[in-house]
């Protein structure tokens, strides 16, 4: 079930007074188990066995890793590779099937080989991507010599399923969580009352800012089948920043106010990206529990930075155009990808060649270089958001002021609406960059946190969300 | 506590120091307050609670009950006018029958007059509402929402069965509940100067009807007697250049028309085509662009079905459409009792079951 629905408010709700009722530490995990399955199988009762099928292999698959540790690396290797493959497996399967059968098909047509790929009607399990990297982080900790596997079962499932990350993260590590499993805890007054700001401040980052407000105008401009001007075509894509952000970090949110009102802690996976001041700073900010998996679990045993630069730099994009495919079975994605590879690549070779590290100097540079940034990071969007290179060529055009028949595509108040959005989410992310929320509400006086907490819960209330997917569903 | 990952921390949040009993009292009051007002606000504009909003959700609970078998062996297909000026209530009184609703605002009933020859076993009457404009063309619908709406039936997840129910609870008790009168659609009705050639929020279709069970629709009460939201309504129409469909499209709606009532005759059921009224510059267009005798004659022509439109019965003259395209309440209950006599004038096996009460 989706966050942003009325079957998650009775959900939860139930949830929450069943973990609050006197029964053991066991028993609640035990309800907060089933309730994750519960949650996941409301959308497609099916796939819940491929959870369960992920759980069990890196379940087995850890604990033979750890006890073959005297056998030899061959059968530790063997082990991890049954796990790989496991979930690597049903990644590709369900989410890249299509994609590898489409781009057979349009090879074999260049060797002028007509064959044509079979119809494929397979159903994405949604939050696959999430939690097959998550129990994959799990078997190749405890190969690497990182961790040890786990000694209880419930403790590790319910690592694999806690409902609040299980479809679009926070990708979390079992050093992050499971800890929290093995002691009782129960939310207090303010750890819930806290929880529950956030979930409203998830709430209306989902369904009034991205949803309500800026959906329409990305729709419209990245769906037009004709030339795009320049203000629609910049307008489209600065509305689609803020709806990707509002989207994504609304559910970050409203995951991480959900454990907090069950007495979980889950790590943040935003902090104010659009203030970024380079790319390294970019990806230090925005979704950050893919960015750390990334460079953990693939660019680390690249090799990372250690070996010659050439190599640095490979090691960079091969990381970013996986983590780009990693979004979607589309070559559009990977070429979002590459463009971050690039951005960073450049960003590295003009710090090893000017000496300069960390932030500039002076505010006016530092917010110069924050909206180049954000300039910069705007154009990979176009990629991200279009479904073909057609359609990425034809916003480009626009933003470029190439498109010269282009016609007018944005009402007046689409243009209105986004211009104010897009500014107060820059502008209150800059005042943000080096705060935390948590200190921001500390220092503000009770009444207008309270106040502001308020309008936020009756804008969604009367934004009336229709129960719309999160985007990131998708991948 | 077992430490598994050297590199992670557990993960520790902080509480922010506030007041917070005092925070959590105020947005309870503010937000209690604020939705209250609103909900006054609402009603006084003419929104009522008990009005169920239709959505794709209703329509896949009714087509389930069609796969369920839970009807009385009448369904009635189509667009916004045969959702609109059909009284069920009427249906159940002169036949005993009350007609699975499932017509859909905005789109070709074409696909789903296919899909049921198709896809289901029904051997009932099936009656097919034929807006000219909508019926010929070749999609189904320009509505985005409605884009899998035929699939849902099958596809809706038991998360989005049990949200819909819920949503019904509450749209019982509260009005603002309506799509129609969401924020953002009131912030898209703003009038103001736009560009030339782009498509204005501003004429989207306002609110029209209510719903009540079983999509029952009939004209929202504010729209028969509030000149600013007829005329808008008519200003929406007005787009519509009556160049019509090309011969092509007017071919292969009739082609697959029959089709359709051909599989559906062939297992024991039955297909009439209704044209409902329609007036004004609306009316006109249509006859310009869409005219009878290259469609709608043809239609029953080559289809051998049976049809009624309501240019041909003196008791369908004279009925009350204050936007041009919808009858008014007190209208589509003597359009309805008009049509559905001549139905069980031409097929007296309508009327097998004895009249039941209207459902309350």
């Amino acid at each position: 079930m989706v966050f942003n629905s009325l079957t998650f408010l009775v959900f939860f709700a139930v949830l929450l007074v069943l973990h609050r009722l006197p029964f053991s530490w066991t028993a609640k995990k035990v309800n907060l188990l089933i309730a994750s399955y519960v949650f996941y199988a409301v959308w497609n009762p099916p796939f819940v066995l491929l959870l369960w099928i992920s759980t069990l292999i890196d379940w087995f698959a850890a604990r033979a890793i750890y006890a073959s540790r005297d056998k030899g690396r061959a059968h530790q290797r063997a082990w991890l590779l049954i796990s790989l493959t496991a979930n690597l497996g049903f990644l590709g399967f369900f989410k890249y099937g299509e994609f590898l059968l489409q781009n057979w098909q349009a090879l074999m047509a260049s060797f002028g080989i007509a064959w044509v790929a079979p119809e494929w009607d397979i159903v994405l399990p949604v939050g696959i991507s999430f939690y097959t990297f998550q129990t994959m982080a799990y078997s190749l900790d405890v190969y690497l010599g990182r961790a040890k596997p786990l000694s209880s079962f419930l403790d590790f499932s319910l690592f694999v399923t806690f409902f609040p990350q299980l479809v679009a993260g926070p990708i979390v590590r079992p050093g992050q969580l499971v800890p929290q499993f093995a002691v009782p805890c129960r939310a207090t007054r303010d750890q819930m009352l806290w929880g529950f700001g956030l979930i409203v401040l998830g709430l209306f980052e989902k369904v009034v800012i991205a949803d309500a407000g800026l959906a329409n105008v990305s729709d419209r401009v990245f769906g037009a089948q004709v030339p795009v001007g320049f203000v629609d075509a910049w307008l489209g894509t600065l509305a689609f920043s803020g709806q990707i952000f509002c989207d994504f970090a609304g559910y970050s949110t409203i995951a991480i106010g959900s454990a907090l009102c069950l007495g979980f802690a889950l790590p943040d996976n935003f902090r104010m990206p659009y203030a970024a001041i380079g790319f390294s700073d970019f990806w230090r900010r925005w979704h950050i529990s893919l960015s750390t998996w990334l460079r953990d679990y693939l660019y680390i045993p690249l090799g990372g930075n250690r070996s010659s630069a050439t190599r640095t730099y490979v090691n960079l994009m091969l990381t970013m155009l996986l983590g780009g495919l990693w979004h979607g079975a589309n070559w559009t994605f990977v070429v979002w990808g590459g463009l971050h590879g690039a951005y960073l690549a450049a960003e590295r070779w003009i710090r090893s060649r000017t000496g300069v590290g960390g932030d500039p100097a002076g505010a006016w540079n530092r917010l110069a270089l924050a909206l180049v940034t954000y300039f910069l990071v705007n154009i990979t969007w176009v990629f991200f958001r279009a479904e073909t290179f057609e359609g990425a060529a034809r916003i480009l055009a626009g933003m470029s002021g190439l498109a010269w028949d282009a016609v007018a595509i944005l009402p007046t108040i689409y243009m209105i609406k986004t211009g104010v959005i897009v500014a107060a989410i820059v502008i209150v992310q800059w005042l943000m960059r080096n705060r935390e929320l948590e200190e921001v509400v500390a220092r503000t006086p009770w009444w207008v946190t309270g106040s502001i907490c308020a309008m936020m819960l009756f804008a969604v209330i009367i934004a009336q969300g229709s129960g719309e997917a999160f985007i990131y569903f998708q991948f | 506590m077992t430490h598994v990952h050297e590199q992670d921390e557990v993960t520790v949040r902080e509480i922010p120091a506030a007041r917070w009993a005092a925070i959590g009292w105020l947005v309870l009051v503010l937000v209690v307050a604020a939705t209250a007002a609103w909900e006054w606000r609402m009603r006084s504009l003419g929104l009522r609670a008990g009005d169920l909003d239709d959505s794709k959700w209703h329509w896949a609970v009714e087509r389930r009950r069609l796969e369920a078998g839970d009807h009385d062996g009448v369904v009635i297909v189509g667009s916004s006018r045969i959702l609109f000026d059909t009284d069920l209530d009427i249906w159940s009184e002169l036949t005993g029958r009350r007609p699975l609703q499932l017509a859909l605002v905005g789109t070709n009933p074409r696909p789903v007059l296919i899909r049921l020859a198709e896809e289901s076993g029904f051997k009932g009457l099936v009656v097919v509402g034929v807006t000219p404009d909508l019926y010929f063309m070749d999609r189904f619908s320009y509505i985005p929402q409605y884009e899998r709406v035929l699939e849902l039936w099958r596809e809706e997840s038991p998360s989005e069965r049990v949200g819909h129910r819920i949503g019904l609870f509450l749209s019982r008790h509260l009005a603002f509940l309506d799509e129609a009168y969401r924020f953002a659609a009131l912030v898209e009705r703003i009038d103001i100067p736009d560009r030339a050639h782009v498509r204005r929020p501003y004429l989207e279709v306002w609110k029209l009807a209510e719903t009540s069970a079983h999509r029952q629709h009939r004209m929202w009460p504010r729209l028969e007697r509030d000149e600013r939201l007829r005329d808008h309504a008519r200003l929406v129409w007005g787009p519509f250049d009556g160049g019509g469909p090309a011969p092509e499209s007017v071919a292969r709606a009739i082609a697959e028309s029959r089709q359709a009532v051909e599989t559906i005759r062939a297992r024991g059921g039955e297909v009439v085509f209704i044209r409902a009224p329609s007036a004004g510059l609306y009316y006109e267009t249509e006859q310009m662009g869409i005219p009878r005798a290259r469609t709608w004659d043809r239609l029953l022509a080559e289809t051998g079905a049976f049809g009624i439109h309501f240019e041909d019965y003196s008791e369908m003259q004279n009925l009350e459409l204050p936007e041009w395209s919808h009858l008014s309440r007190e209208s589509a209950t003597h359009f309805t009792r008009a049509y559905v006599e001549v139905l069980v004038r031409e097929f007296p096996g309508l009327r097998s079951r004895p009249p039941a009460e209207p459902e309350k």
